[in-house]
């Protein structure tokens, strides 16, 4: 599963979750894509869960990329604890996906496989996403 | 590459509340520049431009403004990342005979042996062709390739006229041995074993595990029935 390795602070605020994209919003790597249409926290767990999902599908076949990597920590306080005594401890590590940011790429396989094995991906990740793919010679 | 004639506005008003406003009319706000000239700001129709764009990315395009008339080329298309719509447009004066450097996309035909996985590396070739005469795209056949085969951009077949500026020596596809089923299989078994993911039942498995517990289920009925009959038994007696 996708951890950072080191980080300089172990607890952090929680990303922010308004706005669009900046970058990663075209299929650049692939020919097939899931893009995100909304915003939201993606844990390694979906993230891992996803691929396996996408690999068991397409088989021996393709190659899967993964555009986002689960850097932020998010924290949470044990059950039945009164409030302060500091902040919980981190629980998860989560990517903050904006809308329109492409998370998976795919090559190497037919559109019908792809679009079949993207669908099942798309069921482990916690927002709304859309198969697209690759538009040769964008500018 | 097509050829597209389009009719644009001078653009007289700008900043962020002017470019909503030609956006709501329906236009495309555009930046025309190029040969040292300043630039000039139009505004193009909004589906004119998305069709003419549509037939490629290097579509020359005719733009009919200010009286007169200039030959561009998209050198950027601004999207909105959710809807797609056309934000802005940066278009580069070119001239008839001029030679321009562009991308175009590589395609790929055949297939190669089995087994082989295909890699492409590069998706568009950086070449230097007559404006008027920009290659749609190249192609590249992989037919019967193997593995440890690699295609060099040098080795890409381009029209005549077109110059390559892309690295000769990058690597455009690569062909990579399939892993194995064993492999993909015990690969995977791997992640689901550290994500602790378990596997739902499939329908044969349910059907035999339904029918088990059927015929276990029999044999307790069988055994309750006799019970029930004892007590019974037991409560008439003692009426």
């Amino acid at each position: 599963m996708l951890i950072p390795r080191r980080v300089k602070h172990r607890k952090q605020h929680h990303p922010g979750r308004s706005g669009a994209a900046k970058g990663g919003t075209q299929v650049s790597f692939g020919e097939f894509g899931i893009q995100a249409l909304e915003s939201a926290y993606v844990t390694n767990r979906q993230i891992e869960s996803a691929r396996i999902a996408m690999t068991r599908h397409i088989k021996r076949g393709g190659k899967v990329w993964i555009n986002i990597y689960p850097d932020r920590p998010l924290t949470k306080k044990p059950a039945e604890t009164r409030m302060g005594s500091g902040k919980g401890s981190p629980e998860w590590w989560i990517a903050n996906v904006k809308p329109g940011r492409v998370m998976f790429e795919l090559a190497g396989v037919d559109e019908v496989t792809a679009r079949e094995a993207m669908r099942l991906a798309i069921h482990k990740l916690p927002m709304k996403c859309r198969f697209v793919t690759r538009q040769g010679g964008d500018v | 590459m097509s050829e597209v004639r389009i009719t644009a506005d001078v653009r007289t008003e700008f900043g962020k509340g002017g470019a909503r406003r030609t956006r709501r009319a329906g236009k495309v706000p555009a930046v025309l520049y190029g040969h040292g000239l300043d630039p000039r700001h139009i505004s193009l129709p909004a589906r004119e431009f998305a069709l003419a764009i549509r037939g490629g990315a290097n579509t020359l395009l005719t733009v009919d403004f200010d009286g007169g008339s200039e030959l561009a080329l998209p050198k950027s298309v601004q999207r909105d990342p959710v809807r797609g719509n056309i934000e802005h447009v940066d278009l580069i004066l070119v001239r008839r005979g001029e030679r321009v450097t562009v991308d175009i996309p590589i395609t790929i035909t055949g297939e190669p042996v089995p087994d082989t996985l295909v890699n492409q590396d590069v998706v568009v070739l950086t070449v230097e062709a007559e404006a008027t005469a920009i290659p749609d795209g190249v192609e590249v056949s992989i037919q019967g390739r193997r593995v440890g085969q690699a295609i060099l951009a040098r080795d890409v077949r381009l029209p005549a006229g077109v110059t390559l500026v892309t690295d000769p020596e990058a690597l455009v596809i690569g062909f990579m041995a399939a892993p194995t089923a064993e492999q993909v299989e015990a690969e995977l078994a791997e992640a689901e074993a550290e994500a602790g993911i378990e596997h739902e039942a499939t329908d044969a498995e349910l059907d035999a595990a339904s029918e088990q517990s059927d015929g276990e289920a029999a044999g307790t009925a069988g055994t309750g029935d006799s019970e029930s009959d004892a007590e019974q038994g037991a409560r008439s007696d003692e009426s």
